[in-house]
């Protein structure tokens, strides 16, 4: 199970004592790429593993995640995928989903 | 923040099949609840490292119903004691068993795959030289014995999905006189063979049972994409467990956005998917 594995990581990653944070999507609206739930941890480095669904989204949560490692707070951020269709990256699902960042 | 003692009682329920809500506090006007966790089971047991005040905790398993209810993830709100308060509750389905009797050929993308969906896979053969961790390092769980004593006993649930592929329409026959014989009933039946050794099975069975009990039966498995070799077999058999899994037609998702895209795209007002 997807879901377990990932929290399985962060709590290997979290012996190992590095830093990461995991992202966590609590709500979502319209067409999104991945459903509530989804998960990925974000390392300091902005390596990630795991995907809330790729694309300009995930590279807002991304950013997001690292200012969560620094401070060691814990905030939401609102990805929205309805800006139009032509996203260079391809991100066009048209929805919007609210993603819980956490400290590991 | 994750404990350890709530993550191994986490990973503990769903070894045991059984389903559980993990719990997180998301916002809060009181930063100091933000991360809290706790975890949930269906009956109504709360379990947390450090104990909420119980007027919190009664809030949140109020709160918390219709998602146990329903079996699904979500996101609520409510007010206590003045603070504004969102809780995700995250829901853990108890994974599915997919038992593969016969490990032969098919059976080794089969079970692959399978892992890769996040099933708990059994591979059971009554030959050793099959049934070994050798031949399957990554499944749960490899068990030698005979088809017959292995039905007889194993476990079925409406999460239990079940595959014949055995290496004769003897052993199907075996198996599927336990199998049928059972009170309880397993979400999915699947059993590999030509149309000959299908009417062959059926018909040293039709003596014991009612015609209606072969209704159940997925014979051949799969969805006809034209699988030849043991790895587009798996991924045909995999399909077809995966559309029962959800309730779906199998068919290509073109056939409806063709519809759609008739329609143009539309921009507007969009709300909340349920239960968030």
């Amino acid at each position: 199970m997807e879901q377990l594995h990932i929290i399985k990581r962060t709590m290997e990653i979290k012996a190992a004592g590095e830093d990461a944070a995991l992202a966590t999507i609590i709500r979502t609206k319209g067409s999104t790429p991945r459903k509530t739930g989804s998960k990925m941890i974000i390392f300091l480095s902005g390596r990630i593993e795991g995907t809330i669904g790729g694309g300009c989204g995930e590279a807002e949560v991304i950013e997001e995640a690292i200012k969560v490692i620094q401070l060691s707070i814990p905030i939401k951020h609102i990805v929205d995928l309805t800006k139009g269709l032509f996203y260079e990256d391809g991100g066009i699902c048209g929805g919007i989903m609210e993603v819980y960042i956490e400290k590991v | 923040m994750m404990n350890d003692s709530l993550f191994k009682k986490l990973s503990e329920s769903i070894k045991l099949r059984k389903e559980i809500f993990l719990l997180t506090i998301t916002d809060c006007d009181e930063h100091e609840l933000i991360g809290f966790k706790a975890l949930l089971l269906p009956m109504g047991e709360f379990y947390a490292a450090s104990p909420p005040p119980p007027s919190l905790q009664q809030m949140i398993l109020n709160h918390s119903e219709k998602l146990v209810k329903r079996k699904r993830s979500g996101t609520f709100t409510f007010t206590w004691n003045g603070l504004k308060v969102e809780c995700f509750a995250e829901y853990f389905p108890v994974p599915i068993h997919l038992i593969i009797a016969g490990a032969g050929h098919v059976c080794e993308p089969v079970a692959r795959i399978g892992k890769m969906l996040g099933f708990y896979v059994t591979v059971i053969d009554d030959r050793n030289e099959f049934a070994n961790r050798d031949r399957f390092p990554h499944v749960d769980e490899v068990v030698c014995q005979s088809f017959l004593n292995f039905f007889k006993k194993a476990e079925l649930t409406e999460q239990t999905y079940i595959l014949l592929l055995t290496r004769g329409h003897k052993y199907d026959v075996l198996s599927l006189q336990e199998l049928l014989k059972r009170q309880e009933k397993p979400a999915y039946i699947g059993m590999i063979g030509s149309r000959r050794r299908i009417s062959g099975v059926f018909e040293q069975l039709k003596g014991d049972f009612p015609k209606e009990s072969f209704d159940q039966l997925f014979t051949p498995v799969g969805l006809d994409i034209g699988a030849q070799t043991p790895e587009e077999i798996a991924v045909s058999i995999m399909a077809e467990i995966l559309k029962v899994k959800n309730r779906t037609s199998g068919s290509s998702l073109s056939l409806m956005i063709r519809n759609y895209a008739k329609l143009g795209f539309r921009e507007g007002e969009i709300k909340w998917n349920s239960f968030t």
